[in-house]
């Protein structure tokens, strides 16, 4: 995917801009403020595709560069997707959630598989693999799951709003303004269970890939999976 | 007139033209302007599906720092047994996952299966101390009566293979257990080709190297099963534990009945 600025650095970004609500600072606070750096380096295969995107071709009629640049745009989507995937479906699984939350992310959690689904299915053999979750207890404490699900959305919203105009095939950007928009009433209704005002401003303002990705990094979400098999010799009791 | 007698006529005027104006266009024989038809999504997004819930799952969680688990979700609670990272195999430690409570101060604790003597025991440790979820849908069944190993998903058998249990002077111990890790491509002909190391511990050799951990895994004997002819692990023939390492994830719990 290109980028607005390649020099860039994540490390170099501020999350106090990217999270105007200070929702996200909370969660890093609570997590002890883990760094951009650190997730980067504990990031495994899975993590590492979802910062880095993947090769392959996209189905489709559309110019090979064009193609390319669509496949990463939609490997980017799925990345994020992924992420909201894991996180209310774990929500959902642990039933730690009650009443309008749990609610909420049962719907949501439905959606989100949704989106993988059909971007997985769009990407075919060029998805990238899912990534290793660790969501720290935050989704099985519903005030760290408000406050979590209030930055994944507007988040996520952002994304898209910024990707969006980059999509060179027009069938896939019809497809993406439906998921942004779904995407939107997403981040309206849990503002609206968080008792944040929904709609802040006249204009939303999008946010760029790498951003995005250092927002994610920030929370340390993504990890590498645990290391459970060896080619050391048994002791076992035999 | 007052300011609001003014603005309230004047938008009534407003909105007449706005009638007017439309009323006008309408009656006109000019076409309506069209628009170009709308673009085909070219995702096709699915309709949302529930979450499929199972009581067939289980869950664990690798140690992501070494903690001493304790009788209550209490830091104030007597301490049951330190949990390291590591296993002696040097694969990450991981335990499973029964619940979870949260404090009055926010902290969240988990009550885990821990792998330590007595066998069976389970402790609390702080939900910050383990690392992200994993699920497994399969259970592994191990019948000492009849010599017997099944393997279930979901609920339902997928193997089954007959097995070589402890000697009577080193008994497998019974109980609920889980498969701790996965050792393959080692070179001791004893263990097979493939070996699972699990949570039990043999109750009789507590001195053995490692911890007297007691693993499911091949033979070079395979005329001895089934029978009653280990040290406290489960053998099975080659060909079959090969099977079930590809069945059977890290994780997955198992009963010794």
């Amino acid at each position: 995917m290109s980028e607005r600025n390649t020099s860039e650095s994540i490390g170099a970004l501020e999350l106090d801009e990217l999270d105007a609500d200070g929702a996200l600072r909370e969660v890093s606070d609570a997590l002890g403020h883990p760094t951009r750096g650190q997730l980067l380096k504990g990031a495994g295969v899975g993590g590492a595709m979802l910062l880095a995107g993947a090769a392959g071709p996209v189905a489709g009629a559309v110019a090979k560069g064009s193609a390319k640049q669509d496949r990463e745009i939609l490997n980017y989507a799925l990345a994020l997707e992924y992420l909201q995937a894991a996180f209310y479906t774990e929500a959902e699984r642990l039933g730690a959630l009650r009443g309008e939350f749990a609610h909420q992310a049962q719907v949501v959690g439905a959606h989100e598989r949704a989106h993988v689904k059909a971007l997985r299915q769009t990407l075919g053999a060029s998805a990238i693999g899912r990534p290793r979750f660790d969501f720290r207890g935050v989704t099985e404490d519903q005030p760290a799951f408000r406050r979590t699900a209030v930055a994944f959305e507007d988040l996520g919203t952002a994304a898209y709003k910024d990707q969006a105009p980059r999509i060179k095939s027009r069938a896939y950007l019809s497809a993406a303004i439906r998921i942004h928009s779904v995407e939107a009433r997403h981040a309206a209704w849990i503002r609206r269970l968080a008792g944040v005002l929904p709609a802040p401003d006249a204009f939303d303002e999008p946010l760029t890939k790498s951003r995005v990705l250092g927002v994610v990094a920030d929370t340390k979400f993504v990890v590498s999976a645990p290391r459970t098999s060896a080619f050391g010799s048994p002791r076992y009791t035999g | 007139m007052g300011l609001r007698t003014r603005v309230a006529v004047a938008l009534v005027g407003a909105s007449g033209l706005t009638v007017a104006a439309v009323s006008a266009s309408s009656s006109d024989s000019l076409p309506a302007p069209s628009l170009p038809d709308p673009v085909a999504p070219g995702i096709h997004v699915p309709s949302p599906s529930p979450l499929v819930h199972s009581r067939h799952v289980a869950r664990w969680a690798a140690v992501r720092r070494a903690v001493v688990a304790r009788r209550g979700p209490s830091a104030a609670a007597a301490g049951v047994a330190e949990i390291d990272t590591r296993t002696p195999e040097g694969t990450a430690n991981i335990v499973q996952v029964l619940g979870r409570a949260r404090r009055s101060t926010g902290r969240l604790w988990v009550r885990a299966r821990l792998p330590v003597l007595p066998n069976g025991t389970v402790g609390w440790v702080p939900r910050r101390a383990l690392g992200g979820y994993n699920l497994v849908r399969t259970r592994l069944v191990v019948d000492r009566r009849r010599l017997r190993a099944t393997l279930l998903r979901d609920g339902r058998p997928v193997f089954v293979a007959r097995v070589g249990i402890g000697q009577s002077r080193y008994p497998t111990p019974a109980g609920r257990f889980y498969i701790r890790n996965k050792l393959t491509r080692y070179s001791s002909p004893t263990y097979g080709p493939l070996a699972f190391g699990t949570s039990a511990r043999s109750t009789v050799l507590t001195d053995w190297p490692a911890g007297g951990f007691v693993g499911i895994h091949g033979t070079d004997q395979p005329g001895l099963i089934p029978g009653r002819v280990s040290h406290g692990c489960i053998r099975m023939k080659n060909a079959k534990i090969l099977e079930l390492g590809r069945l059977m994830p890290v994780g997955t719990p198992v009963t010794v009945r």
